[in-house]
């Protein structure tokens, strides 16, 4: 073992600790640790969640270019891609485990699900996402499940023709599940007629966009991390940095053409989630922005797609802006109160009715209107351990399975 | 029959008794109210927010016909009643608060810890305790408790431990200003059914399509 991999083992595998006891603890003393109040009912796990499932689609983006479009050069990153949307779909459905008040009792959702809910339908694409890159992947690994691996090959005469058969048949399947995850996740907030800020067509659209380009970028990362620079995958790294590209200007364009229709009408309840997000969220905002543009402009430049530094560098700064766009999902929902009103007979005076935020200081009113959240100490510990167990699952299966197949020869 | 509920502005004198006797009766932790009464316009409750122009507007959960909490519920702990209203089970809930997130009132409110705990932290007296003492199941289902679980979700439950006993909800036996009516909203003779009708009831957020079942009177015009 090399030792920058065994420092991402101990880095990923302390993180990992980490989180687990703040998530113990949290469960102990209850969510009255984390900065989340009546008001503002959810934060960073939720933001965590739609983080994660966008970061899993570059599976979807790789399998579906390699096997229904013919487009070969990527195809040294097709395990690659499994792999990764098998570790973000899984961090997604880890990082709601602990905004979840009684988790013991899940096994509701077994029981008694409610098939009307947007969440119910998550959890099961989610899963059946899970579960569909792990066989993509074995199924791309099959030839290569060689020596004391090949306990675990299924046994076939062929298996190099059989994987590419396989591979080329579940691709529709992987891309149709794949847009699955996003809809439905994007479904969980854009039914939501209560919040103005989420309850919008253009949603689950953008959920696909603004995926598309995190999840090729990890799928990116990660090829550099492990093959290193090579000028043969130059063609490679070319499409993969126009499909950011394109999605990231996909993404701008749905979010700001929802933007422009509700300032130009300039309803109450419109201009008040905008000026939450541009004024009070306005750094938030225009980093949520900006970082991937400098990211975009940075990765179409042939010069920068020689060094696998700046490449790495590029993505993180894109991956960081999805980041802060994820969180941003947050601000504007909530504080923003919908029971909002002209009282009768007061032309001028648009008024909020307050909410009780649950928590009881003598030196803060309990009635609030908004709430500053910011995520606390143990919310930020748990969710680097998430992001850790993501890391670690593509370290370890890096390590024990042959997904870098080509390079290692 | 629907149970709804009419709240007259004219007769409210925003005394907050209705505030007092929900969370006493209901037993809600520090600093969950079911049931809040404001001055709309102002910050201040009772400061008028134009000279003579103020009244009094009581809020909580409307128990929405097209309720979308009960709607987003994962698990079916919010759920109906056969007579309208909405409901939670408190074994059945996992605490994933996204009833909230729908919940365009801002009404429900989260045990964010153990409330016991809380209430010594907050120095009440002697074990000083309140609230209805005993469980209460509608059909096997656990609707009231005392002392809430941490990590679930609660809110106006239209007081359904008294229903067995026949009372009226408590916040309409605690108002001296007789400005709450209880009665069944699909008999068009009801008290409820009549005031409504013909004293112009209105629906908080009606364009949100919740239809609530609480409805209000509009307080009569002030002579300026
Ligand atoms: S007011 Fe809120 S909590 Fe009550 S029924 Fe309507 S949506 Fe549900
Ligand atoms: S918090 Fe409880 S009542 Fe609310 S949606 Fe989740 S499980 Fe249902």
């Amino acid at each position: 073992m090399s030792n920058s991999k065994k420092i991402g083992f101990l880095v990923t595998g302390l993180l990992m600790i980490a989180g687990f006891v703040a998530w113990i603890y949290q469960y102990k003393e209850g969510l009255v640790l984390t900065n989340m109040r009546n008001s503002y009912s959810w934060g960073l796990y939720v933001s965590g969640l739609a983080f994660f499932v966008g970061n899993a689609a570059g599976g979807l983006v790789l399998s579906s270019l390699i096997y229904l479009f013919g487009v070969k050069s990527l195809k040294p990153f097709a395990k690659i891609g499994a792999l990764t949307a098998f570790a973000n779909v899984t961090a997604a459905m880890i990082s709601i485990l602990p905004d979840i008040g009684q988790p013991i009792r899940l096994y509701h959702m077994l029981l008694h699900p409610n098939l009307n809910s947007p969440l119910v339908w998550d959890v099961i694409v989610l899963n059946l996402y899970a579960a569909l890159s792990l066989i993509y992947l074995y199924i791309l690994m099959l030839p290569d499940l060689k020596g004391p691996l090949a306990k675990i090959a299924l046994k076939v005469d062929q298996p190099k023709e059989f994987s590419e058969k396989w591979a080329k048949r579940l691709a529709p399947f992987s891309l149709v599940a794949a847009m699955g995850i996003h809809v439905i996740t994007a479904w969980i907030f854009a039914t939501q007629g209560g919040r103005d800020w989420w309850n919008s067509a253009v949603l689950a659209p953008d959920f696909i966009a603004v995926a598309v380009a995190s999840g090729t970028a990890v799928v990116f990362i990660v090829s550099l991390l492990t093959y290193g620079f090579k000028n043969e995958h130059q063609q490679a790294y070319r499409s993969m940095a126009i499909i950011i590209a394109t999605a990231y200007f996909v993404h701008i364009f749905l979010m700001y053409n929802d933007f422009i229709i509700h300032y130009w009408y300039g309803a109450h309840e419109a201009l008040e989630t905008l000026s939450i997000t541009f004024i009070d969220y306005g750094l938030a905002h225009a980093f949520e922005v900006l970082a991937p543009l400098a990211a975009v402009i940075l990765l179409l430049n042939k010069k920068i797609r020689q060094s696998s530094g700046a490449m790495i560098s590029s993505c993180i700064l894109l991956i960081l802006g999805v980041f802060a766009h994820r969180f941003l999902l947050m601000p504007a929902a909530f504080d923003k109160i919908q029971l909002s009103m002209n009282p009768l007979g007061l032309q001028h005076n648009y008024w909020s009715v307050p909410i009780s935020s649950g928590q009881y200081d003598p030196f803060i009113d309990t009635f609030v209107t908004k709430w500053h959240y910011f995520p606390s100490a143990i919310e930020i510990t748990i969710f680097l351990g998430v992001i850790a167990f993501m890391c670690f699952v593509v370290l370890f299966a890096m390590d024990r399975f042959p997904i870098a197949g080509e390079a290692e020869a | 029959m629907i149970r709804g509920m009419v709240i007259d502005l004219e007769k409210c004198i925003g005394c907050r008794s209705c505030v007092v006797a929900c969370k006493q009766h209901n037993a809600q932790p520090a600093g969950n109210w079911w049931n809040r009464v404001f001055t709309p316009g102002s910050s201040r409750h009772l400061s008028p927010p134009e000279k003579g122009r103020e009244y009094f507007l009581p809020v909580h959960c409307q128990h929405c016909r097209n309720a979308p909490c009960e709607k987003v519920c994962p698990v079916g702990a919010t759920y109906k009643h056969d007579d309208g209203t909405v409901l939670v089970d408190f074994e059945r809930c996992v605490g994933c608060r996204y009833c909230m997130a729908a919940c365009p009132y801002g009404v429900r409110q989260f045990n964010w810890e153990d409330p016991k705990k809380a209430m010594k932290r907050y120095e009440y007296q002697n074990e000083y305790t309140y609230g209805h003492p005993k469980d209460y199941r509608l059909n096997g289902r656990l609707v009231y408790m005392q002392s809430r679980f941490k990590g679930v979700v609660e809110k106006c439950n239209f007081c359904v431990h008294y229903l067995d006993q026949g009372l009226d909800p408590a916040c309409v036996r605690a108002c001296p200003g007789k400005a709450r009516h209880v009665g069944d909203l699909d008999d068009p003779d009801s008290n409820v059914s009549k005031m409504i009708r013909d004293k112009n009831g209105f629906n908080l957020l009606a364009e949100k399509g919740t239809e609530p079942t609480v409805f209000y009177l509009p307080p009569k015009r002030k002579e300026g």
